[in-house]
């Protein structure tokens, strides 16, 4: 339970005050910055300078020299004290009546103008004056007859009665607070304003059975015992706006010195938090008399001696809290006390408070609790780190913050050697190092936190170690490498030295692992991965130094770093020519890289269609030779025939010189003849030596292709010549009937490439309609088209030639009217008959004098066409 | 005696149910209803704090009148002692009446509604906090003789409306203008989590309108939602069944 949130301080000792008389007790006192007063019941008052010494090692110790002391002469106990110290007064009670003394001198002021107030039981004074007068002091004062309280203004030698109200029942103790009157009633508690008369009923309270007690604690807030031992708070408005604390049922006295809440009874100082009701510390104090506070400072009386109740400075107190891990009742005082310190301050306080909170939570493995606190608290997040050995790299300038916020010297000492601590302590800060790395809170040292978070990760054999690689970070080289090194994370390390720019090392780091010189199971595919990276690398120097490791490993794959390398405007593009010098040695990965100039990026290039062609021949030529897998060869012939066909770039001789003499790839002679526009020589290759009749059909149709309608047909008669050419050119084993049911099949099923007149001409007699029906009688339809479309054509022609003339007509003439009054020009007489002949000019005369006309004109010839436009 | 004001609150606040020793004086809560705060009075059940009741109630927008669902006089109660306290609270305040042990009775109340909540297991029926026993000399019962039985509901919801009807009449307020008494009477279980939640949120959608309004009008007026309580019942309920 116990805080030590005070230390009890003998300020004024017996021997002072009464030396060894028994019979003298205290009964009031009253401070007042240095001056101390106290009352007698021998009707004594004494003065004295209370001196407050703080010793060296920070002990507070009074000490007090008595002044002055002075006997009222009443014989009665002095019962009450107030200093109004700018009036230089004392307001006191005794013998129920109430008198001013002189601060100083201790003698009796004549309060002018009225009598003295007598049949006084108890007065208090305003703390919050309604009047603005400093030189005024006012008082409220209770009589023992009447059911009244009465409102007094003190001035310096004058005292006044401003206001008297009425009470409902008889009062018997009261506090002031502006215009509220806060009342203990004989059966209850009450809020009254004077001003406006009006009340409001607090709670019952039976003042016979308990002393009741009405304590002003701030602005109009009371602090009111209450039934069962209560401290009960209430505001003026008769509100209470805080939660009540459990005293004891014999309380004598309270005061409020923030955030606690001071009791006295018999035995006892009780100390109680006002912001969690919690009883914090417990004084043994015999004889307690009187607990008052004067300006914050809290001072109690035995019936002998004084003493002052000194406040431990709050961070001590928040320290003693945190030392006994009592984390969230450290953060309540903290908080609690947030408007007593101001607001710079504060905010240095609280972050060191939360962060040490957060340490001990941490020490009791309270991930959760310690992270919202370190969050909070703004930790530098070092400082957790340097809790864990070897974390922080060692360019790392960090020291932790002094005073420690902690008591531990690394991780083992907190967790005293426990490995599963140690584990879940590691697991905690690879988490928190993960949330807070994109925060600012790692401002200024994210190499630091970069680095351990490596380290965590790489010990841990965590997956994020690649994700924190593969992301922007700060890790620190020169500390990584062993670390990373230690725990075989050697594909990681590659990605660091990337990070770090040493694209060479990470390479070097690579290869060792894909050699099997090293062991890290990371990646199984990063032989891959390193031809995806020297895919992308910027440098053509590392491409170079080890694309050949590359292709001696896998060269199918190897040359991916060339063929699949991305085209980019950043990157250095690589020469083709430089790229197949390289690949001289490795044919097989030169081939992949010519097919992927040629084939995929479609390079147009004679050099490289060339070399392609020939790699492909060389290949099938090396088959040919080892005649093992038929599958292999016919897929190597036909990507070279293939090849041979599509491209149009290649050298043609030089590929036909080199297999002139192979008679095996009569079909690519074929081809390449066809390149050279020499189809008779192809076809008689096709036709006679092959005797590969579809072969032959397709070379037709391959070569006319993209030709224009009379050379297509100049190829398919050729090869309509060959079937049909004279038979002893066969070569032997086949008869003429093979090559003549050919030059049918070609006919029947290309009739349209042919000129049907030239065939039959050329077709022997003998050969029978049947055979070729389907030839002629698609020759028939196509003639009989062609015929009826050019008419088509012809009358579509002659159309449209009318209706030209016929819109010339319309925009060159007028109408050309005859009548039988008009007369001819040439004869003169009208015309009878709607026949006229036009002279040129639009003259109309008679037909038979135009012929006229004509028959005597020299150039008569030219104008016989120029009739029957009537 | 305890009707259970304390574990509600605790039950809503913290979400747990556990040991509440006997409320002394009073204690408080603040919740945070959105971008309010909303302070809630936990108030003291026992005659010794009887008086402090009027004190927490001044100008409460609501009241939750806490009986025991096993105990007829925690009813009766509420109304002979604990109305009066209300007089202090804000003219247009609202009550609700809340029925609370309702696991004890009721099956549908022993399924725990939120996570950490107990389901209701074998001992539910052993609802015998310690400080009851200690805070009220008379019931001899022991829990183990409590085990096994069911105890008797005293007070079924037509009681509660029936009573809210009574409040109505007694605080001069119409029936048909006043929220009507379906919506205001509750059986919650705070040792399960019944009804705990649906008792305060809607509450607190029905204050909140009203405590603007009125904040509108007088600023910086303070909320105070109050818990009053039936006390000293339980002690028949226990007799009844064993």
């Amino acid at each position: 339970m116990s805080v030590k949130a005070f230390e009890l301080v003998p300020a004024v000792e017996r021997d002072l005050l009464m030396g060894d008389k028994a019979r003298i007790n205290i009964e009031c006192i009253e401070c007042c910055g240095k001056q101390l007063y106290v009352g007698t019941n021998d009707c004594f008052i004494h003065h004295f300078l209370l001196d407050e010494v703080t010793s060296s090692k920070g002990k507070l110790t009074y000490f007090a020299q008595k002044l002055l002391h002075k006997y009222l002469g009443l014989k009665k106990p002095v019962s009450e004290l107030r200093a109004a110290s700018a009036l230089q007064r004392l307001i006191m009670l005794c013998d129920g009546i109430l008198f001013l003394v002189d601060m100083v001198s201790l003698e009796t002021v004549p309060s002018g103008g009225g009598a003295k107030i007598r049949g006084v039981t108890a007065f208090c004074v305003n703390e919050n004056p309604v009047d603005g007068d400093p030189f005024c002091v006012e008082m409220a004062v209770l009589s023992s007859k009447r059911r009244t309280v009465q409102i007094y203004t003190v001035n310096k030698d004058r005292v006044q009665l401003v206001k008297e109200v009425n009470t409902p029942e008889q009062p018997c103790a009261v506090s002031l607070d502006g215009y509220f009157l806060c009342l203990a009633l004989s059966t209850q508690y009450m809020i009254l304003n004077y001003n406006t008369g009006a009340s409001q009923d607090l709670f019952p309270y039976n003042s016979e059975e308990r002393t009741p007690i009405v304590k002003r604690i701030s602005r109009e807030e009371f602090l009111l015992a209450a039934p069962g031992g209560l401290g009960m708070f209430a505001n003026s408005e008769g509100v209470s706006q805080r939660a009540p604390v459990n005293w004891s049922e014999s309380v004598i006295g309270a005061a409020v010195c923030f955030p606690y809440v001071v009791a006295l009874d018999e035995n006892f100082i009780t100390i109680h938090s006002m912001l969690d009701q919690q009883l914090k510390q417990t004084l043994s104090f015999r004889d307690g008399h009187i607990l008052q506070d004067f300006e914050g400072k809290v001072i109690l009386a035995s019936t002998k001696a004084v003493y002052v109740l000194v406040p431990l400075p709050l961070e001590r107190q928040i320290q003693d809290l945190l030392a006994s891990h009592r984390v969230e009742e450290a953060l309540i005082l903290t908080e609690g006390a947030q408007r007593n310190i101001p607001k710079d301050r504060f905010q240095i306080l609280y972050k060191r408070i939360l962060q040490q909170a957060g340490f001990i939570q941490f020490s009791q493995l309270q991930f959760h609790e310690a992270k919202d606190h370190f969050r909070k608290g703004h930790l530098d997040v070092r400082e957790l780190i340097s809790l864990y050995p070897l974390l922080l790299p060692a360019s790392s300038s960090f020291t932790r913050c002094h005073p420690p916020l902690h008591e531990f010297a690394d991780l083992n000492h907190l967790a005293q050697g426990d490995p599963e601590k140690v584990l879940r302590c590691k697991k905690f800060l690879i988490s928190y190092l993960g949330e807070v790395r994109s925060t600012e809170v790692v401002n200024g040292c994210r190499e630091d936190v970069d680095t351990a978070l490596l380290k965590l990760y790489a010990e841990q054999d965590h997956a994020s170690l690649l994700d924190l690689l593969a992301s922007d970070n700060a890790c620190v080289l020169a500390d990584s490498v062993p670390w990373l090194e230690k725990y075989h994370k050697y594909f990681a390390l590659g990605l660091l030295y990337h990070c770090n720019g040493q694209d060479s090392a990470a390479l070097q780091m690579w290869t060792r692992v894909v050699d099997g010189d090293l062991q890290d199971h990371t990646r199984s595919d990063l032989y891959e991965y390193i031809v995806d990276f020297l895919c992308s690398a910027s440098n053509l120097d590392l491409v170079w130094k080890f694309a050949d490791w590359a292709l001696h490993k896998d060269p199918t794959i190897g040359v991916h770093i060339f063929t699949k390398r991305i085209a980019s405007k950043v990157q250095a593009e690589l020469n083709p020519d430089d790229v197949i010098n390289y690949l001289g040695k490795h044919s097989q990965a030169l081939l992949l890289y010519l097919e992927h100039l040629v084939l995929e990026r479609r390079i147009k290039k004679e050099k490289f269609h060339t070399h392609l062609a020939v790699l492909y021949l060389e290949r099938v030529l090396l088959l040919l030779k080892s005649p093992t897998d038929e599958e292999q060869l016919t897929n190597a012939r036909e990507r070279l025939q293939a090849m041979l066909r599509e491209s149009s770039l290649y050298r043609v001789q030089f590929l036909l010189g080199k297999i002139e003499n192979c008679e095996q790839l009569l079909l690519e002679r074929a081809t390449l003849h066809g390149k050279l526009e020499e189809h008779d020589k192809a076809l008689h290759i096709l036709v006679h030596k092959l005797r590969d009749f579809p072969s032959a059909e397709a070379y037709c149709l391959w070569a006319a292709s993209s030709r224009d309608a009379a050379s297509r047909q100049q190829i398919f008669h050729l090869l309509l010549q060959v079937y049909l050419g004279k038979p002893q050119m066969a070569p032997d084993g086949c008869n003429g009937g093979e090559m003549e049911m050919a030059a049918v099949d070609l006919l029947n099923r290309h009739g349209e490439a042919f000129d049907a007149v030239r065939v039959l001409k050329i077709l022997p007699d003998g050969w029978s309609l049947q055979l070729l029906k389907p030839f002629v009688g698609r020759a028939i339809r196509a003639s009989m088209h062609a015929c009826r479309t050019s008419q088509i054509a012809v009358g579509l022609a002659r159309s449209e030639n009318l209706q030209l003339l016929h819109d010339r007509l319309k925009e060159r003439k007028k109408p050309i009217v005859i009548s039988e009054k008009k007369g001819c020009h040439l004869c003169h007489n009208t015309f009878s008959e709607p026949d006229v002949v036009c002279l040129p000019g639009g003259v109309p005369v008679h037909t038979h004098c135009g012929a006229q006309r004509i028959r005597d004109s020299p150039t008569k010839r030219q104008l016989t066409n120029s009739s029957n436009h009537t | 005696m305890n009707v259970g004001k304390t574990s509600l609150l605790h039950r809503y606040m913290d979400r747990t149910f556990k040991d509440t020793i006997s409320t002394v004086g009073g204690a408080f809560f603040l919740k945070q209803w959105g971008p309010y705060h909303i302070s809630i009075w936990d108030t003291a059940g026992r005659e010794q704090f009887h008086g402090l009741g009027s004190m927490y109630c001044r100008g409460a927008a609501a009241v939750i009148l806490t009986y025991d669902v096993t105990s007829w006089q925690s009813l009766a109660e509420l109304e002979e002692r604990f109305l009066s306290l209300t007089d202090t609270a804000h003219h247009d305040c609202i009550y609700a009446i809340v029925g609370n042990k309702a696991d004890l009775t009721d099956t549908n109340a022993q399924l725990a509604q939120d996570s950490d909540g107990h389901s209701g297991d074998s001992d539910s029926l052993e609802r015998t906090d310690e400080q009851v026993l200690s805070a009220c000399p008379t019931p001899p019962a022991s829990p183990v003789s409590l085990s096994g039985l069911m105890p008797h509901k005293q007070v079924t919801h037509e009681d509660a409306v029936a009573l809210y009807g009574r409040i109505l009449r007694y605080k001069g307020l119409e029936e048909t203008s006043s929220l009507p008494a379906e919506k205001m009477c509750f059986e919650t279980s705070a040792k399960t989590g019944y009804n705990v939640d649906t008792l305060f949120e809607t509450l607190f959608d029905l204050v909140l309108p009203s405590i603007l309004r009125k904040r509108n009008e007088n600023q910086g007026c303070t909320v105070n939602l109050e818990d009053s309580r039936g006390g000293g019942g339980s002690k028949r309920s226990r007799s009844g069944c064993c």
